[in-house]
């Protein structure tokens, strides 16, 4: 009897220590792959810059296109036609990242424009810096191409399981002739099933 | 009465213990250049056993090195794992560190499946895919 007294002491506090307020709070793996809900996550994020990119950089076109020089691109935002707010800034944001890495490509930062005008204002007109030192107005580059894209999602659900599909589509255009020279899209399924546990 | 209460408890006791202490396992195919080499490290049995690199292929888009990994599931069950692509230069360092996520993939019973990777610069000359469970 007292052995069973005891375990069950062990038992007690063992579950007692798993349920102390204070968080544990440990370091994983950022490029892991996370399934905590069927919503818009890091993996999607991560797993939709690396597909694009992997079209992009490997497309015949592109590929002459960037043989000898590195084309000037800007970002336009895309569209989010999905019922959850994601943050699209952070998926271009990760694919103008890989694109500037493998060195094929170049941008113009059009969300810094403001800061730029802001800037050039201040070595033209401050009287703080030297004139011969100052950059010199209307000599920035023009981008020659367009990223821009859509990102929808159809979502279904019944009684125990959620299903998610999201669709990313990103386009590349030629500003001067108008022309699209590249698109590609990324698909995700992701289904939640309710637990037996959680009823 | 007692005693099969206590066997209970210390039974609840083990399989708690043991389901703590699982481990992602990591199988490495490594592929080099020209000489073309598989080495398959594990830190466990069950990937190695279920899992096999059926083919590998490589090319290249300008100068840019792509792959191609076909990858068979042994067993007669479905496996769900992820799978990652390292890159590596010619003196052997990692290009990108993390800059690659860890995939989900699904293969049915004795189906084999391809992945496809591009390289993140045209530095990379040799590349690694590692799968956990």
């Amino acid at each position: 009897m007292k052995i069973v007294k005891i375990t069950t002491f062990v038992c007690a506090s063992l579950l007692l220590v798993a349920c102390s307020s204070d968080p544990k709070v440990s370091y994983g793996d950022a490029t892991g792959v996370e399934t905590t809900t069927t919503a818009f996550g890091s993996t999607d994020l991560q797993s939709i810059a690396a597909k694009l990119v992997d079209d992009l950089v490997s497309f015949p076109p592109i590929v002459r296109e960037t043989a000898n020089r590195r084309p000037v691109v800007f970002v336009d935002k895309i569209k989010n036609k999905t019922t959850e707010h994601i943050d699209t800034e952070s998926i271009t944001d990760s694919i103008q990242t890989k694109l500037l890495q493998s060195g094929k490509f170049r941008f113009v930062d059009m969300t810094a424009v403001k800061q730029i005008q802001d800037q050039l204002q201040f070595q033209m007109d401050s009287g703080l810096v030297d004139p011969t030192k100052a950059v010199a107005f209307g000599k920035q580059t023009g981008a020659e191409f367009m990223l821009y894209g859509n990102m929808s999602s159809i979502v279904k659900r019944n009684s125990d399981t959620k299903d998610v599909y999201y669709k990313f589509t990103l386009k590349l255009m030629n500003l001067e002739s108008g022309i699209l020279e590249w698109a590609s899209e990324k698909e995700i399924r992701k289904t939640g099933e309710k637990s037996f546990f959680s009823l | 009465m007692r005693n099969e209460m206590l066997k209970g408890l210390m039974l609840t006791l083990l399989v708690s213990v043991l389901a703590s202490c699982a481990v992602n396992e990591t199988a490495t195919v490594t592929v080099s250049q020209g000489n073309v080499t598989q080495v398959i490290e594990s830190n466990s049995g069950l990937l190695s056993d279920s899992l096999s690199i059926s083919d590998t292929q490589t090319a290249y888009a300008g100068d840019m090195l792509k792959a191609q990994v076909s990858i068979k599931n042994d067993s007669s069950d479905d496996l769900s794992f992820s799978y990652k692509y390292k890159w590596l230069d010619k003196a052997g360092f990692e290009i990108a560190i993390d800059g690659r996520p860890w995939s989900p993939l699904t293969i049915t019973a004795y189906e084999t499946k391809s992945v496809q990777a591009v390289a993140p610069n045209p530095s990379a000359t040799t590349f690694k895919i590692m799968v956990q469970n």
